[in-house]
């Protein structure tokens, strides 16, 4: 079973055919597993509520490169956001990932967060591990599973996909799978 | 399969280049010719650096905003043109 995959670099066509009857599979099982590791990040954070980012947003955040933005949301309302946001984003993320549901924007806004601990955990840390982390591969599968747009192997994507509503406005197939 | 306007290769070129430069560059960098950084017992990699790490901070950190940049203005500026798949 022969794919041909048609895609351009720097300017160039490098298209190139793939004999690979295993990409399917591959891509539900990268997304059930990144899709588990952020719904149960979410869920533990709703189990055990009240859930108070404090910590990570005032105080770990403070002193690195996104101190100027994230510690913004240290105290009042803005933080009473985060402490909501965060787990029901973790939650939405991994159960669109692993229904296969607008997969892109969960995707994305996975990278989004892993953003947030990849520079603040890595930061904190001095980078003791080098600055290749599991925080910033997570973010790259994240990228990767929005570039391959996995939504549509065993998701909802495929179903959203055929949709009146998607039909009619292209531009949400950026946002599904 | 468009071509890309020069805001789209500063986004998407620009972007990869600083990562990989952040990444693999200032890490090869390091290893040619920064201080030798033997691993301690605990795993970790105890040396000074050669470029601070705050400037490899906001390299990698400028690459990923400059990807992220591209994906919204992309989605916000063309509409895909194959509507079939």
């Amino acid at each position: 079973m022969v794919t041909n995959i048609q895609t351009r670099l720097l300017g160039r066509d490098v298209s190139f055919p793939v004999e690979e009857s295993r990409f399917a599979y591959w891509l539900v099982v990268m997304r059930l597993i990144v899709g588990w590791w952020f719904l149960h990040a979410g869920l533990d954070k709703f189990l055990a509520w009240p859930f108070d980012a404090s910590w990570f947003v005032g105080g770990a955040a403070a002193g690195t490169s996104l101190a100027p933005i994230v510690t913004l949301f240290s105290d009042g309302i803005m933080l009473s956001f985060v402490n909501v946001m965060v787990p029901l984003g973790q939650t939405l993320i991994g159960l669109g990932l692993i229904v296969g549901a607008l997969t892109r924007l969960a995707a994305f806004f996975g990278a989004f967060l892993m953003t947030f601990f990849y520079f603040i955990n890595g930061e904190t840390g001095g980078w003791a591990h080098g600055v290749i982390t599991g925080d910033l591969l997570g973010l790259l599968i994240f990228a990767m599973i929005a570039t391959l747009g996995a939504g549509r192997v065993l998701g909802v994507d495929a179903y959203l996909a055929k949709t009146e509503f998607v039909r009619n406005h292209p531009r949400m197939r950026y946002l599904i799978g | 399969m468009s071509e890309l306007t020069t805001v789209e290769r500063v986004g998407l070129y620009g972007g990869a280049a600083l990562l990989l430069i952040g990444t693999v560059g200032m890490g090869l960098l390091e290893i040619i010719a920064g201080a030798p950084h033997p691993v301690s017992g605990e795993g970790q990699v105890v040396h000074e650096t050669l470029i601070s790490l705050s400037v490899r901070s906001y390299t990698i950190l400028l690459g990923l905003i400059l990807m992220a940049t591209y994906g919204i203005t992309n989605l916000a500026t063309k509409p895909p043109k194959d509507t079939s798949i």
